[in-house]
């Protein structure tokens, strides 16, 4: 199982649905996988600079009414947030996060720059689409 | 092991995760055993119950020996011996 891949298409943009894709990210990397992560739509707005560390402009995916108590129960619990998780999967290991260029622009994010510092790169979907195709795991969020 | 040889066990490492949650615990032990040498036993105290789940899979996956896991009061002591 040692050094298998993993394709993750991240099209979330939600705090809830960030936060399973960061723990299932740490999980792969402690498990010594490769992952790219191809960011997509909604997921793309959330990796924006100006986005990705204020929790005020995330949605939640699920339960919108619950969002206090998932906010302080993670909070209690110690998890950390979304894009810590991301932040330390790519120390940790071969983490990389591709961003949708189609979806940058949609919100204004046209250089690599515009993105958080973990973002690795702008791509077309065809690096999506071969990625897919070469994982182990391909999974969609 | 049982309970007692876990106790007996000279520990070269002990990573204390305890309040952090899944997956905290397999992270810390991930991070930490890269710092011990091959055949080195490594304890991971944590208070998540799905890491002594995780542990001896994670053991398994990467050749590392999973000797066992002693439940404390709130706590679990999972040991392994590096690969």
């Amino acid at each position: 199982m040692k050094n298998s891949k993993m394709c993750l298409a991240l099209y979330s943009g939600s705090i809830d649905k960030l936060t399973a894709a960061g723990v299932i990210i740490s999980g792969a990397v402690a498990n010594d996988m490769s992952i790219d992560v191809y960011v997509l739509l909604q997921g793309a707005r959330a990796m924006l600079k100006n986005i990705a560390k204020n929790k005020d402009k995330l949605n939640m995916a699920e339960n919108a009414n619950l969002r206090d108590e998932f906010l302080k129960s993670c909070k209690d619990l110690n998890v950390k947030e979304w894009h810590e998780f991301f932040k330390e999967a790519k120390e940790m290991g071969d983490v990389k996060f591709h961003i949708c260029g189609l979806a940058g622009k949609i919100w204004g994010g046209y250089k690599i720059e515009d993105f958080v510092e973990f973002a690795d790169d702008i791509v077309g979907i065809s690096e999506y689409i071969t990625a897919a195709q070469e994982a182990d795991v391909h999974l969609f969020i | 092991m049982n309970a007692s040889e876990l106790k007996n066990l000279n520990v070269n490492k002990t990573v204390d995760a305890r309040g952090t949650s899944c997956p905290g615990p397999l992270l810390e032990a991930k991070k930490v055993i890269g710092t011990i040498a091959s055949g080195e036993i490594m304890e991971v105290l944590s208070s998540d119950e799905g890491t002594k789940v995780d542990i001896p899979k994670w053991c398994n996956k990467q050749g590392h020996e999973y000797l066992g896991t002693i439940e404390e009061n709130g706590y679990f002591r999972i040991f392994l011996k590096k690969g």
